[in-house]
């Protein structure tokens, strides 16, 4: 789907986090409960989307098997079991939350690949495709695409790391009477 | 309608209208008794009041209806309650917070009572708003809030305001409860625990410990009992308690605790199995205190604050090597911790898989970056409005009568000036 990107996600789930305590009943519709869930695990907040799935009433979860299957995402990415992770989001999600739940699973990628960059010199690649979820040839591509060499006998991956870019702003004289005001009560 | 329940309609109007709120205050509190006998109108005359005007007159009626043995119809009072909550007059129901806490202590007993909490979630923040003068004043409501959101698993509401110090307390006419304060932290700290927000939460189960006491409280006891869990996580060892901390505490809830120390010495010793051998041996307690959860994570933690011991011997470790030294199963169980500590910003590393061998790093923080210096802008900033809080608070000590009379006449006696300081609370 075009246009994906433009959803605001976190307006959307603040929304949905006061329709959801405004219900009346104190129970809210199964779609409500499907994109807040979505949405907290897209926002990698596996905490909040564990006590949603422990509050939504059993006859909804019985009624509406898609939340079991959004909240076995879920359970995966606690334990952060990436190849189950990616295995249960290939679904055919209702419209209501397949544009959640594919943009969940772009940002699992870009969070597997932040991570392996952060966290290793070198890395074998098909362990990186788990990480990616991908076919090894195609993983292979999206590391080369990051600038990251790739040793053909050996088959280890290193990753380019990223410099950090520190952006230094120069004191001005709004900061020197903060600083000011910072002496005279230390000096008082 | 019976004709003393017309008589306080109509006087709770007189008042209402001549704003004379003290006065009504009063009467209304004098009249609560003869309104519990008329239980059957008091629907008519909430009908002739008006929420807004006759705050005080609809607060009071509300109370008698919440207090009846047996709530027939709780879907009106709901919806009674939802609304007089959100359109009563702020100015009205400050001159009788007490009765106003009542109010929303009553309707959050139903709540529980039908396991209906989620449902008062609302009702309760904006209650709480009415009837604060500035956001860091603690109520008694505060503790009712914490407590719904618990049994609804919903805590995001009670965090706005748990996440604010509190630097007041509500007197709400000198009903304010000890077990008003102690719940709030207690609660506090569980909702803080249950999001593994460890740091606030500890800080909550400490001020339930350590808050001024000559008896022991059930909650101040699983306060303890949840502060050496938090603690073992946190630091991997039980804190000193400050000075302030009241005498019961090493005295009489220590030894109730046993379990919990014998943990947190197994603990001490940096072996895994001896702490899975403690967590064996007091199964039963932990059980039965429903910290067994809590119990679990120490134990993970353990192997995270194994594994960032070797940081600081070690500039580069085998993968093999580590799962030995901190007892793990192998070096892909290893691979596997270094992973998630990284991603958590727990340790700094790099691991390699081409030689099996983990790279420790410092801190890459250099404290020189523009963020940094804004962070301690924020701390400085709050450190002073901490100082100039405690110099108002000073201030209003030293001019209090009670005080002065006090230290004044201990003089007279020639006793040290000091000793009666502490106790001047």
């Amino acid at each position: 789907m075009a246009g994906d990107a433009e959803i605001d996600f976190v307006g959307l789930s603040h929304e949905l986090e006061a329709q959801e305590l405004d219900a009346p009943g104190g129970v809210a519709s199964p779609q409500l409960y499907g994109q807040l869930l979505a949405l907290y695990l897209l926002h990698n907040d596996t905490i909040s989307s564990k006590f949603l799935w422990k509050r939504i009433p059993n006859n909804i979860k019985q009624g509406n098997p898609e939340l079991s299957l959004i909240w076995v995402v879920g359970q995966h990415m606690w334990k952060r079991d990436y190849p189950s992770i990616y295995e249960s989001l290939r679904k055919d999600w209702s419209d209501s939350v397949k544009p959640i739940m594919n943009a969940l699973n772009e940002s699992m990628r870009r969070r597997a690949m932040n991570l392996v960059r952060k966290a290793y010199a070198s890395i074998n690649v098909d362990d990186f495709a788990v990480f990616m979820g991908m076919p090894v040839a195609e993983a292979k591509q999206a590391a080369i695409v990051e600038g990251w060499s790739l040793d053909p006998q050996s088959k280890f991956l290193t990753p380019k790391k990223i410099e950090l870019v520190s952006t230094v702003t120069l004191p001005n004289e709004q900061h020197l009477s903060v600083l000011t005001d910072y002496v005279s009560f230390l000096e008082n | 309608m019976a004709a003393n329940l017309e008589q306080f309609v109509s006087n709770v109007q007189t008042m209402s209208s001549s704003a004379s709120f003290t006065n009504m205050v009063e009467y209304v509190s004098k009249s609560m008794d003869a309104l519990a006998k008329n239980h059957a109108h008091i629907d008519t005359a909430l009908a002739t009041l008006s929420y807004s005007e006759h705050s005080i007159g609809v607060l009071a009626l509300l109370v008698v209806k919440l207090s009846g043995a047996h709530i027939q119809d709780f879907e009106t009072l709901y919806v009674q309650v939802q609304e007089f909550v959100s359109s009563c007059s702020e100015e009205q129901i400050k001159f009788a917070p007490e009765t106003f806490a009542e109010l929303c202590h009553k309707f959050t007993l139903q709540l529980v009572d039908r396991k209906q909490a989620q449902r008062g979630i609302t009702i309760l923040c904006q209650a709480i708003r009415k009837v604060q003068t500035h956001l860091a004043l603690l109520t008694s409501i505060h503790p009712c809030l914490c407590q719904l959101c618990l049994l609804a698993k919903n805590f995001k509401p009670a965090l706005s305001f748990l996440d604010v110090d509190i630097t007041e307390i509500s007197r709400e006419s000198g009903h304010y409860d000890a077990k008003d304060f102690l719940l709030y932290f207690y609660y506090g700290g569980m909702i803080y625990t249950a999001l593994k927000n460890y740091n606030r939460a500890l800080y909550f189960f400490e001020m339930a410990v350590t808050t001024p006491s000559m008896a022991v409280s059930h909650i101040t006891l699983e306060s303890y009992k949840k502060f050496i869990l938090v603690a073992l996580i946190v630091q991997g060892k039980i804190p000193t308690l400050p000075k302030y901390a009241p005498q019961v505490v090493p005295r009489y809830i220590k030894p109730l605790c046993q379990a919990y120390h014998d943990l947190a010495t197994a603990y001490g010793s940096n072996n895994p199995a001896d702490v899975r051998s403690v967590i064996t041996k007091h199964n039963d307690t932990f059980v039965r205190d429903n910290n067994m959860g809590l119990v679990k994570q120490c134990e993970t933690a353990l192997y995270k604050k194994n594994i960032q011991r070797l940081t600081k011997t070690f500039l580069t470790l085998s993968l093999a090597d580590m799962a030995n030294r901190v007892q793990l199963t192998g070096s892909r169980e290893a691979e596997k911790y270094v992973l998630h500590m990284i991603e958590d910003g727990e340790i700094y590393a790099t691991i390699n898989q081409k030689d099996g061998m983990v790279r420790f790093h410092d801190n890459p923080e250099k404290y020189n970056s523009a963020a940094m210096l804004l962070e301690l802008d924020k701390e400085m900033q709050k450190c002073i409005r901490m100082d100039e809080k405690i110099k108002e608070m000073d201030r209003e000590i030293a001019v209090n009568p009670q005080y002065v009379q006090k230290v004044s006449g201990i003089h007279d006696e020639d006793m040290p000036a000091s000793t009666s300081k502490g106790q001047g609370f």
